[in-house]
């Protein structure tokens, strides 16, 4: 979750790390720093916004350095604590993401050697150990500094005396190395340097690499060279950008109706009525599968909550659902069932922990993840991209509607395998299926009707989301957006289950969202919907446009197109999106960056 | 001496071409704007070049590789964000002493660039007619004295052609620029600094080919397409017409019954014919198909596009991977014969012709009988549907069906 950047080239240090600073800003920090050799290894570190270590920075000519974000866990959001972390001499600086679990042991023997310590940080040992430990050559060092610490970490290290040299190695920590001309870039994710390259070599677990302005080495563990394939980046800057809208979420919300298009193409095909995977993926997805294990957190459990719908709804395979958290330590393994793990980043550490049990225990293991390259594709027996293009804003939108689009053509493929569905049915699928877009394009149109219940919301203490069917886990999702980015207090229910508990809770200032679909749950929710009304609290329908019945028993009523028959929860999810963007924007809140949040959750 | 082509930029005038590949690498005749560039480049004796890239700039990179094939050495810069031509031209302080910049996207003549590499700082000048589209220049004897920006009223006929001998005193001047209205670092307003302390001479050029708007690229293809000699490397079957300039690649057949106008030209591994009517300033990629009963004219076609029967294609641009469908015709001329206004980026533009078909990004597939008006652009990977009719401006992944 701590940002990280490493810079050897040919231009002015400072605007390459600060600028690259501000692109990994989205993942959450409470404060941030850089270290800049030029001529004597220079430090500026700063809480709070980046701009603060901006205006703290005189223009320097060093082309060497690196900067850091952190999102604190060890010790309290300080300035001595915010890295780089320096050595004694002040000749070598490091920045670290993740956690040294000896640190105190180390810590008691370093200060015996005489080492001084300025910060509760566990990253600084890492900065004496090299120290200690230097011999003239900062990859030795180094090499030698990760022998004797335990725990997960990227570190990215430089020192005074090697100008122009750059050190990093990862274990359980993302690091990813920036090829340029003339220049290069080691980064805790690719956004960080993306401006300047598009070209990446991913480093694999333990391993060491060495960047200078004209050269990249890569090591293993027994430090022998090793040849690393150079992967090319198709996104460009600018889908990381906020191409005019008030916030990344925003345009990540309006996004959709292109990424519901990106994670279709190249998958599904009218003409040869089929869908296709890689051949990995495929031989995983066979129809012998005893049962599917989807493991994940946050947002994306909810859409393999809605996975599980689909795939139970479409073939005889049952699914279980668990919190990847929960997973590790709890819950049943067996070889014959595919444990699907869905992760935007690829690095979040619980799905990654859970991806690891699960093949420890045998089961194979399928990633839904937007992040190529990263740990989770790399660990996997097989994963399906998203296509999505990167998520800036905190809060989930396009990665979610990706995920669940993906989740949907797992189910469709696994019952073209069983023989569950006919051609017929799956051309009618894949009509709709490319009809999407157009129904997400819809919702967007109609953003005004959305604005205008979002001011009924805003004062509100508390928000309840009902839902059935498939469209529970899809009101668990609207209560946590709203949560995560108003602050507004958030329950996602199934409509049945208010009655068994919730309903105390329930007062006339309790707006309630319902979800309505014109499905077998109908008549049910409308009479859920009865039971709120006779308690005097206000009703939020999102109904079909046809459906005019529900008028006689909402409130207010917002509209997703009539006719998305195959996976209204997609329109439906960009109205609860659009409802939680604006009820936050209307209070004010800080939408991409909410309070103790962050991004991609690195840590466990 | 180091020659600076700048090549970052993503050309949004030049849309839908652009949305899928950056302006310098735009066909004319078969190569891309830059290789012509380089090729007149390595005429005017210039070896080592450094492409400052950014937009799509793998595609760059994969053509020209480090410039073996050509006999040049080519490295690159990642310009980051284009800020403007004075913040691309700075990223190359650290590996010049005294070099050439030119705009990689404006096709410049050898003799010219071999003018511009004599000894001491120069400006490429070009005389024009109507001059308000350019940054206009003063002259104080050979002596630049100012680059003004464009205007309504230019005060000259004589602009900035966008070429530069520069030494390294540029970057002096390229530290001290502000951005300026337009929010870029404009290398004028650098060398608007730099000329009242280092003299610049002006350097008039012979040949200059500018291209703004896609429909530019028929008229810089005619220019080019008029100077080729007749080549045939493919396979010419027997009662095929060839007249005028005509040149056929590699490993391409045409086959019997076609009659071919010059100046054509056709890449490699491509099929023509039979029966058909290919008319002058038609050029046709590698990989292309143009079938039975179909007359192309004026018109760009890239690889691996196909205008398979029945169809007619006039005054147009056809992207890469594009399929025709069966009877898709191209207007090309309005009824009332006056000027084709286009739609491009939500924006309506007169395009200054009497006769333009249609600007056909990458990927595009039409139904049968479709029709296609007068200037339409057409996004990358649009469909159009059996019978459709398209017109204006259709944004890329659209459908008409």
């Amino acid at each position: 979750m701590c940002g990280i950047i490493g810079y050897a080239g040919f231009r002015d240090a400072r605007t390459v790390l600060l600028d690259s600073l501000k692109r990994l800003d989205y993942r959450g920090y409470d404060s941030a720093g850089v270290a800049i050799i030029d001529k004597k290894l220079k430090v500026y570190k700063e809480v709070g916004e980046i701009a603060n270590v901006e205006k703290k920075i005189p223009l320097l000519k060093g082309t060497t350095g690196i900067g850091h974000t952190r999102w604190a866990t060890h010790g309290g959001v300080t300035k001595e604590n915010a890295h780089p972390h320096l050595s004694c001499d002040k000749k070598i600086a490091i920045v670290h993401n993740g956690i040294i679990e000896n640190f105190s042991t180390l810590k008691e023997d370093l200060k015996k050697k005489g080492h001084k310590f300025i910060s509760q940080t566990d990253t600084e040992v890492i900065a004496h150990l090299i120290d200690e430990l230097y011999k003239g050559n900062l990859e030795d060092a180094v090499a030698a500094t990760v022998k004797k610490i335990q725990g997960s970490y990227s570190i990215v290290a430089i020192s005074q005396d090697e100008p122009g040299k750059v050190v990093g190695i990862r274990k359980e920590s993302p690091l990813v190395i920036g090829v340029g001309d003339s220049e290069n870039f080691l980064g805790s994710d690719i956004t960080a340097f993306l401006k300047y390259t598009n070209r990446v070599m991913f480093l694999n677990d333990g391993e060491l690499c060495v960047i200078t302005p004209d050269a990249i080495r890569v090591y293993d563990k027994n430090k022998k060279m090793i040849k690393k394939k150079e992967d090319l980046i198709t996104w460009d800057i600018k889908d990381a950008e906020k191409s005019g809208f008030p916030h990344f979420m925003l345009k990540e919300i309006y996004d959709q109706p292109d990424t519901v298009h990106h994670v279709l193409r190249g998958r599904i095909s009218e003409i040869e009525e089929t869908i296709t995977f890689p051949d990995r993926v495929e031989k995983l997805l066979s129809p012998e599968i005893a049962s599917i294990h989807i493991v994940a957190c946050g947002t994306s459990f909810y859409a393999g909550m809605i996975g599980k719908y689909l795939i139970e709804q479409h073939t005889n395979i049952p699914v279980f659902t668990e919190l990847a958290s929960e997973y590790r330590y709890f819950g049943t393994r067996n070889e014959s069932s595919l444990v699907i793990a869905i992760t935007q980043s690829g690095e979040t550490a619980d799905t990654l922990a859970a991806l690891r049990e699960a093949q420890m225990s045998g089961c194979k293991t399928l990633v839904v993840t937007n992040v190529i390259g990263s740990t989770a594709t790399r660990i996997s027996d097989g994963y399906i991209l998203q296509q999505s293009g990167p998520e800036i804003g905190v809060a989930a939108t396009k990665t979610f509607t990706s995920q669940i689009i993906v989740l949907f053509l797992i189910a469709l493929k696994i019952a073209l395998r069983q023989k569950m569905l006919g051609s017929d049915e799956l051309y009618n699928n894949i009509f709709h299926l490319k009809e999407l877009p157009r129904h997400v394009r819809d919702v967007l149109q109609r953003s005004n009707d959305i604005i205008a219940v979002a001011k009924h919301l805003k004062d509100a203490k508390s928000v309840f989301f009902i839902g059935r069917g498939i469209n529970y886990p899809l009101s668990l999702e609207g209560a946590l957006k709203l949560k995560e980015i108003s602050y507004i207090h958030a329950e996602g229910f199934a409509a049945g289950e208010l009655k068994h508990g919730p309903f105390a809770l329930l007062t006339k200032e309790t707006p309630v969202v319902a979800i309505v679909t014109k499905d077998e749950t109908y008549e049910k929710i409308l009479a859920n919907i009865g039971e709120i009304k006779a308690r005097g609290s206000k009703v939020i329908a999102i109904a079909e446009d046809k459906d005019t019945e529900i008028e006689n028993h909402a409130d207010y009523v917002l509209r997703f197109p009539a006719g998305s028959h195959v996976l209204p929860c997609i329109p439906i999810t960009v109205v609860l999106q659009l409802l939680a963007y604006h009820v936050a924007h209307l209070r004010k809140c800080p939408i991409d960056k909410p309070r103790n949040l962050a991004k991609s959750v690195t840590v466990e | 001496m180091k020659c600076v082509i700048l090549a970052a930029g993503e050309g949004n005038r030049m849309h839908p071409l652009t949305y899928t590949r950056p302006k310098v690498m735009l066909p004319i005749a078969d190569k891309p704007i830059l290789e012509w560039n380089l090729l007149n480049a390595r005429a005017a004796g210039l070896k080592e070049y450094i492409f400052i890239v950014s937009y799509k700039s793998e595609m760059v990179r994969e053509y020209f590789g480090n410039g073996k094939p050509w006999n040049v050495k080519i490295s690159y810069i990642n310009q980051g964000k284009a800020m403007g031509t004075a913040h691309a031209i700075g990223t190359v302080e650290p590996f010049v002493n005294d070099f050439i910049t030119l705009c990689g996207d404006t096709i410049f003549g050898a003799s010219d660039i071999k003018k511009v590499a004599q000894k001491g700082t120069k400006i490429g000048l070009i005389q024009m007619d109507n001059a308000t589209e350019y940054g206009i220049v003063e002259l104080k004897g050979k002596h630049l004295i100012k680059i003004s920006e464009k205007m309504e009223h230019p005060s000259s006929n004589v602009i900035n052609a966008g070429i530069y001998h520069f030494n390294k005193k540029i970057f002096d001047f390229i530290r001290r620029t502000a951005k300026s209205p337009r929010g870029e670092f404009e290398i004028t307003d650098s060398i608007n600094k730099m000329v009242s302390k280092e003299p610049m001479e002006g350097v008039f050029l012979k040949e200059w080919r500018d291209v703004v708007y896609p429909w530019h690229l028929l008229d810089a293809n005619e220019e080019i397409l008029k100077k080729l000699k007749t080549k045939i490397q493919g396979t010419v079957e027997k009662n095929v017409t060839l007249k005028g300039i005509v040149v056929v690649g590699k490993d391409t057949v045409i086959r019997s019954g076609t009659y071919i106008e010059g100046p054509v030209v056709i890449g490699n591994n491509s099929k023509i014919g039979p029966n058909c009517y290919l008319r002058p300033f038609t050029t046709i990629g590698n990989h292309c198909h143009v079938g039975n009963a179909c007359e192309v004219k004026n018109s760009i076609i890239m690889d691996h596009s196909n205008v398979p029967h029945l169809n007619y294609v006039g005054d147009s641009i056809i992207g890469q991977h594009c399929n025709l469908g069966a009877g898709t015709t191209v207007a090309n001329l309005k009824l009332d014969k006056n000027n084709i206004a286009v739609v491009l980026n939500g924006k309506k533009i007169d395009s200054k012709r009497r006769k333009l078909g249609m600007v056909m990004g990458d990927n595009v597939q039409t139904g049968i009988n479709s029709i296609i008006n007068v200037g339409t652009m057409i996004g990358n990977d649009v469909f159009i549907g059996p019978g459709g009719f398209a017109k204006n401006e259709l944004k890329p992944f659209s459908r008409i069906l």
